[in-house]
């Protein structure tokens, strides 16, 4: 009998000890398995190293700390790649992702962003007293509701959800990848980006929403590698990408304050 | 300080406070008990830590002799 005609005839062995022969013994004879505690307390940890950083590069405002946070910018994007991989429409892994890179990638990642967030956080603040502390509130706030509504089961992330972020999260990032290109050749943004009227507004609050469910998706992320008994990187990993998705919502969200403080 | 800040960053405490507390929970069984769960190890190869050369194919759960 051929290899698929008998597993079409008895269909795939139901026995746990055959199914997942090569996973326990990746996972559980080796490594130690993740838990959500452990992942907590890296989220932590990233979260303490992206604030000390940040408060170093708002405390020695300079040209060399300006250097300094577009070095950080270059690691964090460096390590990112290394970690979550880069896929790229109708082309599509262009580097895979390697989640067992997390442990060293992640500490570099959150004093990266930690040096850049701190430059643009001081900015801001100097133009808008309060700003960064409404601005880190918010986000604390946006995330916790988020994780309740995803942990009592009100929003329910599935294969479609996932789709329809991932596009408009790959929208956004081209659109702000065109604008670096075009403010690189004329020296200014697009309009609708950095418009304080309506419709700036509304598509900060439309990429706020999409960061919002980027969050969803890496709660998921956790709960499902705790589930699984995922190896210990994991914990790394999915701290990595809850962190990186909290910097990217503050950011949006003090960009959102500024227009607002603007008008 | 003015009390919009204040008020904010009283919020944000909480809500810091919120956020690390139930992340540490485990999600209820409406979540975790769907047949519509994003299948994450599809796309993240956290079974495999030398980029997937130890993944296995369906076919190698069992060996079938070819007649």
């Amino acid at each position: 009998m051929s290899q698929h005609r008998a597993l079409n005839t008895f269909g795939r062995s139901g026995n746990p000890v055959i199914r997942s022969a090569a996973f326990q013994k990746r996972v559980s004879a080796n490594e130690e398995r993740m838990s959500l505690d452990g992942a907590v307390n890296k989220t932590g940890i990233l979260l303490f190293l992206t604030v000390m950083a940040a408060a170093v590069s708002w405390t020695y405002q300079g040209p060399l700390m300006t250097l300094i946070s577009s070095l950080g910018m270059v690691v964090a994007a460096v390590s990112g790649i290394m970690t979550f991989g880069f896929y790229f429409f109708f082309v599509g892994w262009l580097v895979n992702p390697r989640p067992h890179n997390a442990p060293r990638t992640a500490p570099l990642y959150a004093i990266g962003m930690g040096f850049f967030i701190g430059l643009i956080s001081e900015q801001a603040e100097s133009m808008f007293p309060g700003i960064v502390i409404q601005a880190v509130s918010l986000t604390f706030f946006v995330a916790a509701s988020l994780l309740l509504a995803y942990k009592t089961g009100i929003i329910k992330p599935t294969q479609n959800f996932l789709l329809m972020v991932f596009a408009a999260t790959m929208g956004i990032f081209l659109t702000y990848l065109a604008n670096l290109i075009y403010f690189a050749v004329t020296g200014s943004h697009f309009f609708v980006l950095t418009d304080n009227g309506t419709t700036g507004i509304l598509i900060s609050l439309f990429v706020i929403g999409i960061a919002a469910f980027n969050l969803v998706l890496d709660f998921d992320i956790i709960e499902q590698s705790d589930e699984q008994g995922a190896p210990k990187y994991m914990e790394w990993f999915g701290a990595m990408a809850l962190v990186g998705t909290l910097i990217w919502l503050y950011i949006e969200i003090l960009r959102l304050l500024m227009k607002l403080n603007r008008r | 300080m003015s009390s919009l800040t204040l008020g904010a960053g009283f919020l944000g405490l909480i809500s810091a406070f919120i956020f690390f507390y139930v992340l540490k929970l485990k999600a209820s069984t409406k979540q975790t008990q769907r047949k519509n769960r994003i299948k994450w190890d599809r796309y993240i190869p956290y079974r495999d830590d030398t980029d997937g050369e130890g993944l296995k194919k369906e076919s190698d759960d069992a060996t079938f002799r070819n007649d």
